[in-house]
């Protein structure tokens, strides 16, 4: 943008036209030409009534749905892309360092990190959504939470644009928690690298994981969206794992086989998985129960003949279907989860979620439960 | 009928470099009926200019000589509050505001106490009084009806941008938004990034990512930067506005 030096120095600036943004559009100054939101003021004057506005419908289908009627996910700006070596210039030289620094390359997009593909995956499966329900705002909603400073705002703006992500809601709460911004948005799953605030999105009874990156990434279907949960502790409660760290193995059996009628508690993904199942609904009552573009995968250690059978009659009793029910009897998680290909896969302890990673799929490790006390020296360092 | 007290207890501000901030008497103190007692219930504006004064004092720790500094000016209008002025003046005292200047008018011609003291922001509970104020060339906004608590000094901008086209002249009201603005930003920069005593905040309800990314880059080329940004994208407001707790809201210019 180049200054009349004129203007400048006789201290009388007219109106600037901005200069062309990095797409190249150039516009005027920024007025708007709108009513005031006065019903959400909390104004003395009385309210104008609520016009249909809330939802843009947009040739075809809905852009912007309720949060109510979404299923929401918020993701933090380190999982959807990679930002190491920035990070690294905020621990090494400080805020206004790492600020300066992403404005000097605010023209280069970040690269993708480990919440990306799900992401995508996501919108692959709100396009299979719009066709056959175009009015209906049950859609998956993504919403970018995150602490960073609006400075950073353009840089990941470009960045979404770059990648063409479909993402149009965010939070850049500029240092202060983000928990709130979650829960005003309805949020149905949370997604950061950081464990600190995964953990007080969960004690608020959000559904939320700790993501990692990880060099080693296998592909992943781009036109079908694939959820793995393990069971004890993410999709039920942690009261049979509990028994086994107190007990040990044949207590633990015992137990389960007492209790097989018994339903168990409701674990922290419990309403995500839900949440899928709605969906999954919405396909089949199309007749595409084939060709549904989410498939549920549980992946547990229990055993198909005895311990797991309690897991199944748990589900059937919430009527959560889930695609398929992998029971590994204590063997390792990792060559099974690179057979199915998750998007995302949900465990709680870290052994299984950093197994997993070796061998490529993506894991989210949910703090949850008592196997979290065990996981303790095993903290992955969450660099801020 | 126009007149302007000074508050001899204040320094005065020096007047072409201070933002000067108008806020009406009835949106800080609560004076109730004449029942003889003199100390007057706080109103809605009140943590606002503790917040205000707090800035300053944090501008003056940064810079003892500097002169771009928040200068409040109280307006009374109605007549009842008028009959009060003495209990308005004593109770800024007893409060220890820091207002620099107390203006009394009739209903009808408070908005020439604004220009005559050359107000760049002027605050009020009453949309009304906003709209006239916003007619003369007066930006104005109306205070939050929830009492903010925070410390720090939040401004939320609405920024829902349109494209404007040449032919359009800025309105004398645009103008005074615009020029408001830049003020914040340069007090902004006096501040680093943490622990500052003000906060500058975007808030776009409408469009998507495209609105908020334009309104930060128009922002910045006027020298301002926002600490925090949210696009709404159509979604509810009040759960976000009840979570950012504005002092105020500043949408660029009121409709008549």
């Amino acid at each position: 943008m180049s200054l009349d030096p004129v203007q400048v120095m006789s201290g009388q600036v007219k109106e600037l036209k901005v200069g062309p943004s990095s797409n190249g559009d150039s516009r005027g100054s920024w007025e708007e030409k709108e009513e005031i939101d006065q019903d959400n003021v909390g104004l003395t004057t009385k309210p104008k009534p609520v016009t249909g506005r809330r939802t843009r419908k947009v040739e075809g289908g809905v852009f912007f749905p309720k949060p109510e009627n979404a299923v929401t996910v918020a993701v933090s700006s380190r999982v959807l892309f990679r930002t190491e070596r920035e990070q690294k210039v905020f621990e090494q030289d400080g805020v206004e360092e790492y600020l300066r620094f992403q404005i000097e390359h605010e023209n280069e997009p970040f690269t993708p990190g480990p919440a990306f593909p799900f992401v995508k995956a996501l919108e692959a499966v709100n396009c299979r959504l719009r066709e056959l329900y175009p009015q209906s705002e049950e859609l998956f909603d993504i919403v970018l939470v995150t602490y960073n400073h609006a400075h950073v705002g353009i840089r990941l703006i470009n960045t979404i644009n770059h990648h063409n992500l479909f993402i149009e809601r965010f939070c850049m709460t500029g240092g202060s928690s983000p928990i709130g911004y979650l829960k005003a948005w309805q949020t149905n799953l949370y997604l950061s690298a950081d464990a600190d605030k995964v953990r007080e999105a969960l004690s608020e009874g959000i559904a939320a994981a700790t993501m990692f990156t990880s060099e080693k990434v296998t592909e992943v279907s781009e036109s079908q969206l694939r959820v793995a949960f393990d069971g004890d502790a993410v999709l039920f409660s942690d009261e049979s794992e509990r028994i086994f760290k107190a007990h040990g193995l044949d207590k633990f059996f015992e137990h389960e086989r007492d209790n097989e009628d018994t339903l168990l508690d409701h674990g922290p993904l419990k309403g995500f998985l839900e949440a899928l199942g709605k969906l999954q609904k919405k396909f089949y009552a199309k007749g595409q129960r084939l060709d549904c573009p989410i498939r549920t995968y549980l992946v547990t250690a229990r055993s198909a003949a005895s311990s797991g059978i309690r897991a199944l009659k748990t589900l059937r009793a919430w009527g959560l279907e889930i695609d398929e029910a992998l029971f590994l009897a204590g063997a390792p998680k990792g060559p099974m989860l690179e057979k199915i290909r998750p998007h995302i896969y949900f465990d709680d302890q870290m052994f299984h979620v950093e197994g997993a990673a070796e061998m490529g799929t993506v894991a989210a490790h949910v703090p949850y439960g008592i196997a979290q006390k065990h996981n303790a020296k095993q903290n992955i360092s969450v660099r801020k | 009928m126009v007149s302007t007290i000074q508050n001899t207890d204040v320094k005065q501000k020096e007047a072409d470099r201070a933002v000067v901030v108008a806020v009406t008497s009835r949106a800080v103190f609560d004076c109730g009926a004449d029942d003889g007692d003199e100390v007057c219930e706080v109103g809605v504006a009140f943590p606002l200019l503790q917040a205000l004064q707090r800035v300053n004092e944090r501008l003056l720790e940064e810079n003892p000589s500097e002169s771009l500094l928040f200068d409040v000016v109280l307006i009374t209008s109605d007549s009842q509050q008028q009959q009060q002025s003495s209990r308005i003046i004593s109770n800024t005292r007893h409060h220890g505001l820091e207002i620099s200047r107390f203006c009394f008018s009739s209903e009808e011609d408070f908005t020439e106490s604004l220009l005559k003291n050359n107000v760049h922001l002027f605050l009020t509970t009453d949309r009304d009084e906003a709209a006239q104020a916003s007619q003369k060339g007066v930006f104005s906004a109306l205070l939050n009806g929830k009492v903010a608590s925070s410390e720090q000094l939040r401004v939320v901008f609405c920024g829902d941008a349109v494209i404007r086209t040449d032919t359009e002249p800025p309105s004398a009201s645009q103008d005074a938004a615009q020029s408001f603005w830049a003020q914040l930003g340069e007090m902004r920069r006096r501040f680093g990034m943490l622990d500052s005593p003000l906060s500058l905040v975007l808030l776009t309800s409408r469009g998507g990512r495209e609105s908020c990314g334009t309104a930060l880059q128009t922002l910045r080329s006027r020298g301002v930067n926002m600490d925090e940004a949210y696009s709404l994208a159509g979604a509810p407001q009040s759960p976000i506005l009840s979570l950012l707790r504005p002092h105020f809201l500043l949408i660029n210019h009121l409709q008549d």
